[in-house]
């Protein structure tokens, strides 16, 4: 099984790569390599371009257009200026919805993130059976709809569910314990629904590393923890940071899981926007919301890409 | 806005229809509309308006079958016009959108009438011809200048019968009294209703409620806090919550309460007691591009007995005709949220009011619920 995936997992460049490197970026790997990407590298930009060229159309026409319309009735409704954004710094709604939103979201980036792990280690490293059972683990909850595993949780968790019917059942509790329609069940819905996408990226980056540093390491007399932690660890780091910012930037967008789970008393930033658009129309601040979480976004996503993008593209070989 | 009970009839009607079998799709289509966030699928088969022919525009799903049936094809028959359902959710955004276009593709949107008031004040919904549209086949005081009552429902509390069975509440200060009835409540999300709910349990009489004690309401409300443990926000999750047990006694829809009544084997039962009557209504966007006497004409048809039987079969919604009531069997006048023994116990949403205040009162309970 090890020299399989020992065999597998080299190119002829990953034998020039030094540690370092490799434990910053993996990309080193994929720049190093020879041949092959130089030639006629000019060309295919072109036809690169050429391919991807409607999806750029599309986008602008289905999503920048639009958007760029909210962000004029940001500063145009219900008359021209920054009066929405003001009003935003200054509601305390809005401050608790955001304060609140980031909260969770982090929160939930770093559960995800560390229950991916674990999942992409088994699932990259592990034998033959506890791989396909754990790709299965990921994409059966995968491919089912985010509502129905809300509503799963809250038959799961709720007074008469599963788990108060047990524990009662075992003694432990006399009374129910209140575990849905707070903050701690839209975090555990969240963390569900967000796991394979950390998975993903993390999977790329830990097929990514050279088993050979790994034997290296075992040779020179490391124990399987410091390898863990001083090898394996700083060689995963930038898919670690993919993760976490693809999954900070979708928990951001939240809805569905959080007005179901969160019984009303957690609105996210998505709700609010509801709220603005629909409940209450009030496009003004509606738009201003949503510009605001776009920008934040925005910012990660730039910052995923400078971080993270050697992992991203450096496991998709 | 209070659209989200309109989706919601649409989810029980497909909740009838398929028996519990309900696909993966359909159940996302219904989480769509249940949610609200865009019924996107549906906006793909906009339908748009043309000569003799109305776009009548709701919120969607198998209810736009519903709507045909009881409406549109006798309307076909009578007058050779053909109703196009869209269901994309004629949201107060939406109708706005579609007025400001200048171009409206729409005719007749499924609407709260304090949301149709509004938008009528603002100059974009056409004043209702009650020369075309017979004011007598309506109840007293639900025909307003820019929306039509088209059916009814309420809002009312829901209790465990298991618990309350023999000393069930009698109004809202039972539900805003933990003493007497122990356990969690649960409350509608988007304020309707539970403004009048507070003041009513805070000893204010029913025909003072009106223009509604909106510090007094929201103080009752903050204090009583923590005995809430869900703000639903839509239907599925208000049955949800009683079934589960999680609450003991909720606020919720009539329609909702009346398919717990039925399904739930005696666990949950309901009272009209204080409930809340609350009209849903047909408006006619300005310068539709059907024409406005068309429009009315299709309001006017639906005033007709017989089609209203057939929604408040399928969809529980109390029909807007008086005349209807009668023709409901004796077993099933107690689900009709305006049947003359149902309607006097309650008390009726001044949508006036709601149409000049909803928006900031909103705001200030989101204020309290989510802090």
């Amino acid at each position: 099984m090890t020299t399989q995936r020992l065999a597998a997992a080299t190119t002829p460049s990953s034998l020039t790569g030094e540690g370092s490197s490799q434990a910053a970026g993996l990309a080193s790997d994929g720049r190093a390599e020879p041949g092959g990407r130089m030639t006629g590298r000019g060309a295919s930009k072109w036809v690169g371009l050429c391919f991807i060229a409607p999806l750029i159309a599309f986008l602008a026409l289905v999503y920048v257009i639009p958007l760029a319309g909210v962000a004029e009735w940001s500063v145009t409704l219900p008359k021209p200026g920054v009066g929405q954004y003001e009003r935003l710094a200054s509601d305390p709604l809005v401050l608790s919805v955001f304060l609140r939103t980031f909260r969770i979201c982090a929160i939930v980036t770093a559960t995800s993130v560390a229950a991916a792990y674990a999942i992409a280690y088994v699932w990259v490293r592990g034998t033959r059976m506890q791989r396909r059972l754990t790709e299965l683990c990921i994409l059966i909850p995968f491919l089912i709809s985010i509502l129905t595993r809300a509503f799963g949780w809250l038959a799961l968790l709720s007074n008469r569910g599963l788990v108060n019917s047990w524990l009662q059942a075992s003694g432990l509790i006399d009374s129910p314990l209140q575990l849905t329609y707070n903050e701690f069940s839209v975090i555990l819905g969240m963390t569900h629904v967000l796991i394979p996408f950390a998975a993903f990226p993390l999977a790329s980056a830990m097929r990514a590393v050279d088993e050979r540093v790994l034997l290296a390491a075992r040779g020179l007399g490391a124990s399987r923890l410091r390898i863990f932690w001083s090898v394996f660890l700083p060689m995963t780091a930038s898919g670690v940071i993919g993760a976490a910012l693809i999954v900070f930037v979708f928990t951001l967008g939240f809805f569905v899981t959080p007005a179901i789970l969160g019984g009303g008393r957690s609105i996210m930033a998505a709700e609010l926007v509801y709220l603005r658009m629909f409940q209450s129309p009030d496009w003004g601040l509606g738009a201003a919301v949503s510009v605001t979480l776009v920008v934040i976004v925005g910012l990660l996503m730039a910052a995923l890409f400078r971080l993270a993008r050697p992992a991203l593209l450096g496991g998709a070989r | 806005m209070n659209e989200a009970f309109q989706k919601d009839c649409l989810e029980i009607l497909a909740g009838k229809v398929e028996r519990g079998e309900i696909s993966r799709r359909r159940f996302t289509q219904l989480a769509a509309m249940l949610l609200a966030g865009a019924p996107l699928a549906l906006r793909a088969g906009a339908a748009s308006a043309a000569d003799q022919q109305l776009v009548l525009v709701n919120w969607g799903g198998d209810a736009l079958k519903a709507y045909d049936q009881a409406y549109g094809q006798s309307f076909l028959k009578e007058t050779g016009i053909t109703v196009k359902e869209d269901g994309t959710g004629p949201t107060e955004g939406a109708i706005t959108a579609q007025f400001k276009s200048g171009k409206p593709t729409w005719d007749l949107v499924d609407a709260d009438p304090f949301s149709a008031i509004s938008l009528g004040k603002q100059g974009m919904i056409e004043p209702v011809d009650y020369k075309l549209v017979d004011k007598s086949k309506m109840r007293s005081g639900f025909g307003w200048d820019y929306a039509a009552s088209t059916y009814f429902f309420s809002y009312v509390i829901a209790y465990d019968a298991k618990k309350f069975g023999a000393n069930p509440p009698t109004g809202m200060a039972d539900f805003f009294d933990v003493k007497k009835f122990p356990g969690k409540r649960s409350m509608y999300k988007w304020g309707v209703g539970m403004w009048e709910a507070a003041l009513l349990a805070d000893g204010v009489a029913p025909d003072k409620l009106y223009p509604l004690d909106l510090k007094r309401a929201h103080d009752k409300i903050a204090a009583f806090k923590d005995n809430v443990v869900s703000y639903w926000g839509g239907g599925a999750a208000s049955q949800q919550v009683m079934l589960s047990g999680d609450a003991s006694m909720a606020i919720i829809w009539s329609t909702r309460a009346s398919l717990l009544d039925k399904d739930s084997a005696g666990q949950v039962k309901f009272i009209w007691d204080q409930g809340l009557i609350s009209p849903g209504a047909l408006a006619v966007i300005k310068n539709n591009p059907g024409g406005k006497d068309a429009a009315m004409k299709f309001i006017a048809s639906t005033s007709d007995p017989q089609k209203q039987l057939v929604m408040f079969d399928m969809l529980g919604q109390g029909p807007a005709n008086p005349a209807t009531d009668a023709l409901i069997p004796a077993d099933k006048k107690k689900y009709n949220p305006v049947d003359p023994a149902n309607m006097k116990a309650q008390i009726a949403l001044d949508m006036p009011w709601y149409a000049d205040n909803y928006g900031a009162a909103l705001d200030a309970f989101t204020k309290i619920i989510s802090a």
